[in-house]
């Protein structure tokens, strides 16, 4: 049926277009993606503030400075945070604002949706936070919150419940966002713009859609079953009344670990666009890694378990768990050299959104490749649940997919807002927050491989435990300091910061060919793609016709 | 060059500090000293892990630095390209089969030592392990010996004898843990996991609880006190006594949260509370323990939850002689 054709009218000014409403009922992908960018920052600095909150209780021994209860709740909050209300809906702002941009098309493939999305997400978001004031606190079972722990009668204040409930909300946001990619993604392309041709941070915004649509329905089962639960007195994770503790823990770890995934993917994404610009060189190796990326989603829904290696399962369930996890390895190494090769013989700049890929490629080797010590179970035995498992983590989690962040916010930040970010202070951010990283988290591996369990508000103190917990504290405050030169770049350059033209760093993929910021149609005219850079021919074409 | 040189020794000098400390097997760059034969064998599989995957590492980020070094833009415009290199199909092929043979040789290796870390050894010469039952609580762990003799917190076995243990919990999960004895292995509610160690010298060697299990995990502390033959014959007679372990189990299970005397703390006072006094009600209390709101703090975890009349009797009998002062009608 054809759609309705309305009476040209002059557009009257409402109070749709006032400077806050048009914000609040934006159905623009970019204003979204803006909205979804800056909300999730903000989680991210209250989730660093709960940590540093856990540093400094950390730093001596003893019951000092936060209670016990408080501090399971901190490290409890600080993880759902970081995960499900800062880097997961990071990425789908970013995606938001870029995917429609890099592939030609006019916005996404459903802005009302898109809308709905973020909505979802803040509001879900909005009540974790408030989840502080429950009856009983904030819940304070672990991020993953296993049962029986989690139930009514070992956890009966309202802050659990709040917890399942936001995660839903949040959850029903992630599934709305990612189906919209896909559609986006799949149906929107411009003229041109053939699968081998589309960025490799579009390859990995498919990938994670994909994997979010699988697995979401997962983690949703999972947390309604334990609301029921509690709620209406079933019994799913009850050994005690004919249920398993166990099943959470596969239904939690078959979302748990693809949902690291998730996080890291765009994070490859992001850099797989950097290194090759500030390289003035084509990636090494496209469908490498293109075809990587795919395949570690793949992967990736095949080694859940070898977060429950403790647990007991049979022998060759671990086995393969073990060789699975292994595996994944080999698609993450292709990376790793790819992007390396794409170094090799460049004219290399090192802008700050550089030094945050290269420090990502850095970093991220080194919490691979303490991957493979837990994928060998029997060495998982003596690790796991340790700070060995939270340096990991932290590891390709912060210095993955933060890197990756920060990386993508220097290089995009002029596109998003049309001024530059200050290199300078973007430098002093980095080292920073480069040197206070590697001070936080690397002294927790040998913390690990020392005795110390996570999770805990105390230890002995004395010796080089006492000393690397203080070395790990005073890294959480160096790293402080250096957020803290973002927030202040952001103020500085708001009002005086450097136009950017639409093209600043002499980029390859599309959205450079937009305006700084781009209008709200994006493009006057989506030029013909012929190949994976396309910015670059444009800029090679312009030149012979000049010459 | 010179500067390459440098980069270079640099490398291979942090490579050398990092692989001389991890052989002492010290500073947390190992696990811990190992004193039962399955830990020994995981700490060599740790040791050829950490070995191929540093090989990896020094071979990466070298990689990473001298390129960065060498292909720095120095005074080049900005506009100037490399080398417009696409990819290199045998190159690539070759980074993706060396990983595939590295995992594979770890993998060879973690299956050869695999039976000798999780088959428990048959010990026929000592008629069979020492078979011990762990059950782990909020927040304290039982040892019941063949006899049936129970103790709290701490296990004290003979030397070079194989100790098989069953592990279960009563409430939530936890984590059974001695690093310088076996890895991890989770007790949790309606299963039963199995581990094993023999302690190859007399000590006592420290553990905690692995899995996060509430308000006093961190609290949640083990010792394996590995000693003579005789040793732990006397240990097993003493326990027999019900002031003893009586005395095991108000310090172990009650006064972390009730405080050393029962005058309160993180839970309330009980020093006059008459449920101490009514073997019923404190039995009943102990087997179902209680859930309040608010506050919260009313929680009390099932902390007798699988006791023995033996164990119940024990601990009355203590809070008799040392804990309860009657009650206070002062008002």
């Amino acid at each position: 049926m054809a759609a309705r054709a309305e009476p040209a009218t002059p557009y009257r000014a409402d109070w749709r277009r006032g400077r806050v409403a048009s914000w609040l009922t934006t159905v623009d992908h970019k204003r979204i993606g803006i909205l979804y960018v800056v909300t999730s920052l903000a989680f991210f600095a209250a989730g660093g503030i709960m940590a540093l909150l856990m540093r400094a209780q950390l730093a001596t021994g003893g019951e000092h400075f936060i209670t016990k209860n408080a501090y399971n709740s901190l490290f409890t909050i600080h993880g759902t945070i970081m995960i499900f209300l800062f880097i997961v809906p990071f990425w789908a702002g970013l995606a938001n604002f870029l995917v429609p941009l890099m592939i030609g098309a006019r916005d996404m493939a459903f802005p009302r949706l898109n809308a709905a999305s973020y909505w979802f997400f803040f509001f879900g978001g909005c009540g974790m936070l408030l989840s502080f004031f429950a009856n009983g606190g904030a819940a304070k079972a672990g991020w993953y919150s296993y049962p029986p722990l989690s139930e009514k009668f070992f956890e009966p204040g309202s802050g659990q419940d709040i917890w399942i409930l936001s995660l839903h909300l949040v959850a029903i946001s992630s599934l709305l966002g990612a189906i919209n990619f896909v559609c986006t993604i799949h149906n929107m392309r411009g003229p041109g713009m053939s699968w081998m041709r589309i960025p490799l941070f579009v390859w990995a915004i498919e990938v994670y859609s994909i994997l979010l649509i699988a697995v979401l329905p997962v983690i949703g089962v999972a947390l309604t079953f334990l609301l029921l639960d509690r709620q209406v007195g079933t019994h799913f994770f009850l050994p005690d009344q004919g249920g398993s503790a166990v099943l959470y823990q596969h239904l939690f770890w078959f979302f748990g670990h693809p949902e690291v995934y998730i996080i890291i993917l765009p994070a490859m994404g992001v850099i797989s666009e950097v290194i090759p610009v500030f390289s003035r060189k084509p990636i090494f190796g496209y469908k490498a890694i293109a075809f990587s990326t795919i395949a570690i989603g793949f992967y990736s829904m095949l080694v859940w378990a070898h977060h429950m290696f403790s647990v007991g399962l049979p022998n060759f369930l671990n086995v393969f768990f073990m060789l699975s996890s292994m595996v994944i390895a080999v698609p993450t190494g292709v990376k790793i050299f790819n992007w390396i090769a794409t170094t090799w013989r460049g004219n290399l700049i090192f802008d700050t959104a550089m030094l945050w890929s290269l420090g990502f490629v850095g970093v991220f080797t080194i919490g691979g490749l303490s991957g493979i010590f837990l994928a060998a179970f029997p060495v998982d035995w003596q690790v796991t649940d340790t700070y060995f498992v939270v340096a990991h983590m932290h590891y390709v989690l912060f210095g993955g997919a933060v890197f990756g962040a920060f990386s993508a916010l220097y290089y995009w930040w002029p596109k998003l807002f049309g001024r530059l970010l200050d290199e300078g202070l973007g430098k002093l951010h980095f080292w920073l927050v480069f040197i206070g990283f590697n001070l936080t988290f690397f002294p927790q591996h040998m913390l690990g491989l020392m005795g110390m369990p996570r999770r805990i508000y105390t230890y002995h103190e004395g010796g080089l435990f006492q000393a690397y917990n203080l070395l790990s504290s005073i890294g959480s405050g160096i790293m402080t300091l250096g957020l803290l030169v973002f927030v202040w770049n952001i103020v500085v350059t708001t009002r005086r910061g450097g136009r950017a033209g639409n093209d600043p760093w002499l980029a390859d993929t599309l959205e450079w060919y937009a305006a700084s910021p781009p209008p709200e149609h994006n493009f006057d005219r989506v030029p013909y793609v012929t190949s994976a850079r396309p910015l670059r021919d444009l800029r090679r074409r312009l030149a012979e016709t000049n010459a | 060059m010179r500067r390459r040189a440098l980069v270079l020794v640099l490398v291979v000098g942090a490579a050398l500090a990092v692989a001389a400390v991890a052989s002492a097997g010290n500073a947390g760059f190992a696990p811990e000293t190992p004193h039962s034969p399955n830990a020994g064998r995981i700490n060599d599989t740790f040791k050829l892990i950490a070995l191929l995957t540093g090989l990896i590492l020094i071979l990466v980020e070298g990689a990473l630095i001298v390129f960065m070094v060498k292909y720095r833009r120095r005074n080049r415009p900005r506009t100037a390209e490399g080398p417009q290199i696409h990819g290199a199909t045998r190159l690539e092929l070759i980074w993706t089969a060396l990983p595939v043979l590295i995992v594979a040789a770890i993998a060879a290796f973690v299956f050869y030592k695999l039976p000798g870390i999780r088959d428990v050894p048959e010990a026929k010469a000592q008629g069979g392990p020492l078979a011990v039952r762990v059950d782990a609580h909020q927040f304290y762990w039982q040892f019941t010996y063949p006899n049936g003799t129970t103790s709290i917190n701490e296990l004290h076995v003979p030397v070079s004898r194989v100790v098989k243990l069953d592990i279960r919990s009563q409430d939530v999960d936890h984590s059974w843990w001695i690093p310088q004895l076996h890895g991890k292995f989770d007790a949790i509610p309606g299963e039963t996991n199995h581990t094993w160690f023999k302690g190859d010298r007399q000590g006592t060697y420290q553990g905690q609880c692995g899995e996060f299990c509430g308000a006093y995990h961190a609290s949640m502390l083990a010792r394996v006190v590995v000693g003579s033959q005789s040793q732990y014959s006397q240990f097993i007679s003493s326990m027999q006594n019900p002031q003893t372990l009586g005395g095991q189990e108000w310090r172990g299970v009650c006064a972390q949260c009730h405080g050393p005397q029962g005058q309160g703390g993180y839970g309330p006072n009980i020093q006059s509370n008459p449920v101490l006094t009514s073997p019923d009600s404190l039995r009943k209390l102990l087997n179902k323990g209680q859930n309040q709101l608010p506050p919260t703090s009313s929680y009390m975890p099932p902390v007798g939850r699988g006791w023995s009349d033996a164990q119940f009797a024990a601990l009355q009998t203590y809070i008799k002689a040392h804990v309860y002062k009657g009650t206070t009608n002062g008002g």
